[in-house]
């Protein structure tokens, strides 16, 4: 047996960001810390879009042509069929997809959402009426609360490997690989230069969006 | 006609004096609204590339003038005892000196944005602007009951 890859660094290192950072916002939201809060609000903008391009250009396990399956594979792995690839499962690939999307609509909406008393409004509230904003920041907790749920999800289904399928799937997200069973082939990472251009790439689109356009 | 219109006056005025306290709330409710719109739209003004002083003015001119007021917005009975849905907390009647003080705050913090923005330079603008939000957050912290 020898140690195969399976996530690279910007992967791993965007999950475990986003870790910090939820709990993070929560209560910087919550305690209407809203300086740090936009701030933070920002640096989780400038981590979606970075993945979402990793998402096309990076190493194979990052790139959602690479594990996005459709319906047939995802019944296929309800029924007992193991992926021939390493990676997300076609299952775990559709709790990837709710995740970012949900991750992205909080985001999202809070751009655009107000507090009550004005004081500090989303980077792009000034392109909707304060009315607007404050059904938009209604929105933006309900959203957060729903992906919340599926945050739990996804730490129950990891549990649910670790305890019953007998499978730790958070060490190799932590060093980015795992002993392989043999056969298996490992993940084709992408070279640097990559990171390099989708970071900047997602800097830049974070930078106009925070400076309102 | 004359006796009409007496009598209406005479109602109209009956009815101010004994506006019951949901309407003072709900007055008072749409006053705050108007605030923080304006204070939404100044911060608006400041983060767009190419900030209106006349914008930020007429917002400035009306936080100003309606931060003198406030207090009054507040007669004893208007807290939650009045029965309408309201997140004034009694500590506004109970602490009414505190609750005075940071409303004389915010006044003061509130005429010099106002006279900063009637000067026109962005740069006093931005500055003046933290007080005036760390006056609506002091008193909102102590005195205003969280949304949910």
């Amino acid at each position: 047996m020898s140690r195969i890859a399976i996530w690279d660094l910007p992967t791993r290192a965007f999950h475990w960001l986003i870790v910090l950072l939820m709990p993070a916002l929560w209560w910087t939201g919550e305690e209407h810390m809203y300086d740090l809060h936009l701030l933070l609000g920002e640096a989780t903008l400038g981590l979606i879009l970075f993945r979402l391009i990793w998402g096309l250009i990076g190493s194979s396990t990052a790139r959602f042509a690479g594990f996005v399956r459709g319906p047939g594979a995802v019944l296929a792995y309800l029924r007992g069929q193991r992926p021939a690839r390493v990676g997300h499962n076609p299952l775990g690939a559709l709790s990837v997809l709710a995740l970012l999307f949900l991750l992205a609509n909080v985001v999202g909406l809070g751009l655009f959402a107000s507090d009550e008393d004005g004081l500090a409004p989303g980077p792009l509230a000034h392109l909707v009426t304060y009315d607007s904003a404050r059904i938009l920041a209604e929105r933006h907790e309900q959203v957060f609360w729903i992906l919340v749920g599926f945050i739990g999800l996804h730490v129950a289904a990891i549990l649910f490997y670790l305890l019953v399928r007998r499978e730790n799937l958070v060490t190799p997200m932590v060093t980015g690989g795992r002993e392989g069973s043999g056969g298996e082939a490992a993940m084709a990472a992408a070279p640097a230069w990559r990171f390099f251009v989708a970071a900047a790439a997602a800097a830049a689109l974070t930078w106009l969006i925070a400076a309102g356009f | 006609m004359r006796y009409f219109a007496l009598a209406a006056a005479a109602c109209v005025a009956t009815a101010a004096v004994a506006q019951p306290m949901a309407a003072r709330i709900a007055d008072r409710q749409a006053n705050y609204k108007q605030m923080g719109a304006a204070m939404k739209a100044i911060n608006d003004q400041l983060r767009s590339g190419n900030p209106s002083v006349r914008e930020i003015r007429r917002r400035s001119a009306l936080i100003a003038g309606f931060s003198v007021r406030l207090l009054r917005w507040f007669p004893r009975g208007s807290g939650p005892e009045a029965g309408a849905r309201t997140r004034a907390l009694p500590a506004i009647w109970t602490d009414h000196d505190s609750f005075t003080r940071r409303g004389a705050a915010l006044v003061v913090a509130a005429r010099r944005l106002d006279a900063a923005a009637r000067g026109g330079d962005l740069v006093s603008i931005r500055a003046a602007l933290p007080a005036v939000s760390r006056a609506c957050s002091a008193c909102h912290d102590d005195f205003r009951a969280p949304e949910h």
